[in-house]
């Protein structure tokens, strides 16, 4: 008798089915894309660069602060170790470390008599670790928002590269230096002849820097092995209540709310395995980047559950109404079967079991419309796929069950509390 | 009776008769528009309230003063460039360097506008309050760590022209000499002294607020420091200035730090202006902002003995890069002797993630007015293909196909245009729902979308009426009637 109706029907069961993947396909895509977002806004941020900075103990005193009256040299004596800095990978939280970079400066003078800093980092420093994993880390994508004005970015895993700098607009100019120059560099332990490899726009302080590998900077200052900060880019969980607490006294937390604390990817708790791996050290927060982050954070996937929520509603509106035309519409037909002498019970299942099926076989293709959908967006906003959760598919199903059921009851309900001879003779529908 | 009134009534005589049905296509064409209005307003304040979301972020434009410093008439001028609602925050700065009195050691004084850094930076996080009086300043978190001041402690800050500063001098009598090193936990310990007529050492301070009180604040003691009055320049110990008991280190650190002191300026140099402050805030932003001492401009003027002048005045502006461009090109025009400059850093990272985010919204934006619009179009057939046997009625009555078409069209664009009102009302409503909870600020209208709303939610309907119209006016009537 069902299939019957879904083979004679086929126009109207065809339909139903159409509508259903539709709403199961928004759903889907939908309920994907909010789930993921987050992680896909937070890797955007990214190009804010570092949200945290490793620095060593004992340097309270900024050399910033001395500049002024020491005429640049760095106050801080107390040192990080270059060869721990990767162990910033092996930490609980390793996979959210986007990047990192170690940073010394030494001042250093220029053939023209004046004074720079040089700041001596990595640029994209290949780097194999104890896990067996292998990256590259260093300022070429934490400096995102850098134009290269002249020549190009200093390129690590390239030997003749090893004796060039990159300098700064401002200073290019006020030197006069062109890519592809060559000049000297006088430090406080060694002269270094280098070829200026490119000239930046950072659009800050750094204008007035040179910026070179790390060890070149080491040879100058006498400080081979040793790093004055790291900066690090890690993906990271708005902060909360817990996490707060957490920043002002880990130890002050009950040993719960430690592990949920300490096993949460928030910025504290991954700035304090930082400092559990890297001896000697203090690794910070910065608000500017961390905070602003979280905001924007919470701000977009909020706006997402609402919007989710909106075609939520919508489409399940629109599934149930069009059951609910769809069993009106076959009034005539219930009549008819009542007056043969079937019960309402009988009736009931018929209809359910029919538009049920309907519903499945648009539930299941609009799953499949859905991951389309979601991946569409995915490409073409983040150029990366979207996640699919198997989670969603219970959900989906359970969500146009529901509606297919709520939209039918209480039609077929109301039909079958109408007199057959009245329905069948159609005066009244 | 008029054809036009006859059309009008059997119109409305049908949607008032079949009154269930014409609901069930009336709420799809109504759930349709909503979502319509409704997305469509939050795509088009999406960049707007997003772009004030990354104001967060801090300035994303510096005025910095061609030469010297700039006054606040020429700031002012620069700022009425651009229209006053887009300014979020304007924060003048000027910095000095200051001398701590007590530990001797220099900082980077800034004198703002409190209001407006709170604007400007709101990642700013202050322990205890931003400075509300005079005489108070905003600690950064490394100085306190530094100094070892904590909420409320009064410091004392001198500030010197830059002339009169002058370190490394030559150890004469009348010299001032500082010192300093390592104490418990390598916290320092500073020393102060200066030299009398035989080169001996006289007035000595020391501070030993960063060791633990009990222990090596003892030291601090005139009863302990007595000992190395008096004794010959340059200083090494002896057994007569053995360690302090129970403060073992602290006491060492103070002889090496008397040992090691330098001059600082002769005493008849020294014209500086003190004045003692009281610590309301510490600030933290992981930031070069922990090394700075922040306190109001008439605070600054007042130590400084300047007039208020500015060395930068940091900008946040809720505009697009290009926007910022045409600000930052129109104050260079106005020649004011400043020069503004665009913060890379912040607008870049913004345009990019900015973008994104807009294209994410475009996307889904899309992907849901499709299906919706898809779904309201079966809906809508349902509706008119449930009434095949009313059509074929017509058709027997005599009327033509024309007429059939143009009464069934215009019940459904009658429908759309009700449903595209109510719809455009609760689309509304839904955006300002979701501003209000996402952004905490309510949505602009947009006039516009109310008859666009319409336009779309007519077409559609019209658009999915015409094909089940088309079908039941070319079947033969007495089939349908018959029910086939």
């Amino acid at each position: 008798m069902i299939k019957g109706v879904l083979i004679r029907q086929r126009g109207k069961m065809l339909l139903i089915a159409f509508t259903i993947a539709l709403g199961a396909s928004l759903a889907t895509s939908m309920i994907n894309v909010m789930l993921d977002v987050g992680d896909k806004v937070a890797q955007e941020l990214k190009t804010y660069g570092a949200n945290i900075v490793v620095k060593p103990q004992d340097s309270t005193l900024l050399a910033d602060i001395y500049d002024v009256e020491d005429g640049g040299e760095a106050i801080a004596s107390a040192y990080l170790n270059e060869d721990e800095v990767g162990r910033i990978k092996t930490i609980f939280w390793a996979f959210n470390i986007v990047d990192f970079s170690p940073f010394i400066t030494s001042s250093v003078s220029l053939p023209s008599g004046a004074e720079a800093t040089a700041v001596g980092t990595w640029f994209n420093h290949h780097l194999d670790l104890p896990t067996g994993e292998s990256l590259d880390a260093g300022v070429v994508s934490l400096r995102s928002w850098w134009d290269i004005l002249e020549g190009a970015w200093i390129d690590e895993q390239n030997p003749e590269d090893a004796h060039t700098v990159m300098v700064g607009t401002l200073l290019a100019q006020q030197e006069g230096l062109h890519a592809g120059d060559t000049l000297k560099l006088t430090g406080k332990a060694a002269v270094e002849e280098v070829t200026v490899a490119g000239i930046f726009d950072a659009g800050g302080d750094e204008d007035m820097e040179i910026y070179a590998p790390l060890d070149m900077v080491q040879r100058l200052s006498d400080t081979e092995g040793k790093i004055a900060s790291i900066e690090v880019s890690a993906l990271t969980t708005p902060d909360n209540d817990l996490a707060r607490r957490a920043a002002q006294n880990p130890r002050a937390l009950s040993s719960k709310d430690y592990e949920t604390w300490y096993c949460t990817a928030y910025v504290s708790a991954i700035c304090y395995q930082i400092t559990e791996v890297i001896t000697g050290s203090v690794a910070s927060a910065v608000r500017q980047v961390a905070d602003s982050e979280g905001a924007i954070l919470d701000k977009t996937q909020l706006l997402m559950i609402l919007i989710t929520a909106l075609s939520l509603i919508g489409s399940a509106l629109g599934i149930s109404n069009l059951v609910t035309a769809s069993v009106m519409e076959r009034s005539q037909e219930i009549g008819l079967l009542k007056a043969i002498g079937a019960h309402d019970r009988a009736i009931t299942g018929v209809f359910m079991a029919e538009i049920l099926l309907t519903a499945l076989v648009g539930g299941v293709a609009g799953y499949f419309m859905g991951f389309g959908f979601a991946q569409l967006i995915g490409h073409s906003v983040f150029s990366s796929a979207i996640e699919m959760k198997p989670l969603v598919i219970p959900v989906v199903a359970v969500l146009i069950t529901l509606v297919t059921v709520a939209g039918s009851m209480p039609a077929i309900r109301m039909v079958l509390r109408l007199d057959p001879a009245e329905v069948l003779h159609g005066s009244k529908a | 009776m008029t054809r036009r009134k006859m059309f009008l009534r059997m119109i409305t005589a049908s949607l008032l008769r079949r009154r269930s049905r014409m609901l069930v296509a009336l709420l799809s064409i109504g759930i349709g528009a909503t979502i319509l209005s409704g997305l469509v307003t939050i795509y088009y304040d999406v960049p707007r309230q997003m772009g004030a979301q990354f104001r967060s972020y801090g300035a994303n434009m510096i005025l910095v003063p061609e030469e010297g410093s700039m006054t606040e008439e020429q700031a002012q001028q620069a700022l009425e460039s651009i229209p006053a609602a887009q300014v979020i925050g304007a924060a003048p700065y000027r910095y000095v360097n200051v001398q701590m009195v007590r530990s001797q050691l220099s900082f980077v004084a800034a004198g703002t506008d409190f209001t407006q850094v709170q604007a400007t930076s709101p990642y700013f996080s202050v322990e205890g309050s931003y400075p509300s009086g005079v005489r108070q300043v905003l600690l950064g978190k490394e100085i306190a760590q530094t100094i070892g001041a904590k909420l409320n402690s009064v410091i004392e800050i001198t500030y010197r022209p830059s002339e009169a500063s002058a370190s490394g001098g030559k150890a004469a009598p009348g010299a001032t000499l500082v010192g300093s090193a390592e104490g418990f936990s390598t916290y320092p310990v500073y020393v102060t002294y200066t030299l009398d007529q035989d080169m001996k050492i006289s007035n000595l301070t020391v501070n030993v607020d960063t060791q633990t009180a009990e222990y090596g604040g003892r030291c601090a003691d005139e009863l302990y420091l007595k000992r190395f009055l008096g004794r010959d320049y340059p200083f090494t110990g002896d057994e007569s200035t053995d360690v302090l008991s129970g403060a073992t280190i602290t006491s060492k650190a103070i002889m090496e730090a008397i040992a090691g002191a330098e001059v600082t300026e002769n005493v008849t140099a020294a014209t500086g202006n003190t004045m003692s402050m009281q610590v309301t805030g510490i600030l933290d932003t992981g930031g070069k902002e922990e090394s700075y001492i922040f306190m109001s401009l008439d605070d600054m003027a007042a130590l400084t003995g300047q007039p208020q002048v500015y060395d930068v005045m940091e900008m946040s502006v809720s505009a697009s890069a290009e926007e910022l461009d045409s600000f930052k090109t129109a104050i260079e025009e106005r020649h004011l002797g400043i020069t503004p400059r665009l913060v890379k850093r912040i607008t870049n990272s913004e345009t990019a993630v900015l973008s994104k985010l807009q294209a994410l919204v475009f996307l889904v934006t899309a992907v849901v007015l499709v299906l919706t619009m898809i779904c309201v179009s079966t809906t809508m057939m349902a509706v008119v293909t449930e009434r095949r046997k009313e059509i074929g009625l017509r058709k027997a009555l005599g009327a033509s196909d024309d007429s059939i078409r143009v009464e069934f069209l215009g019940e459904g664009m009658f429908l759309g245009a009700l449903g595209g009102i109510l719809g455009s009302l609760l689309g509304f409503g839904f955006a300002q729902i979701v501003s209000v909870n996402v952004f905490g600020s309510s949505i602009t209208f947009q006039p516009l979308l109310l008859p666009l709303t319409i336009v779309v939610s007519m077409l559609i309907s019209a658009l999915s009426c015409l094909w089940p119209i088309k079908r039941a006016v070319q079947i033969d009537p007495a089939l349908v009637l018959k029910g086939e």
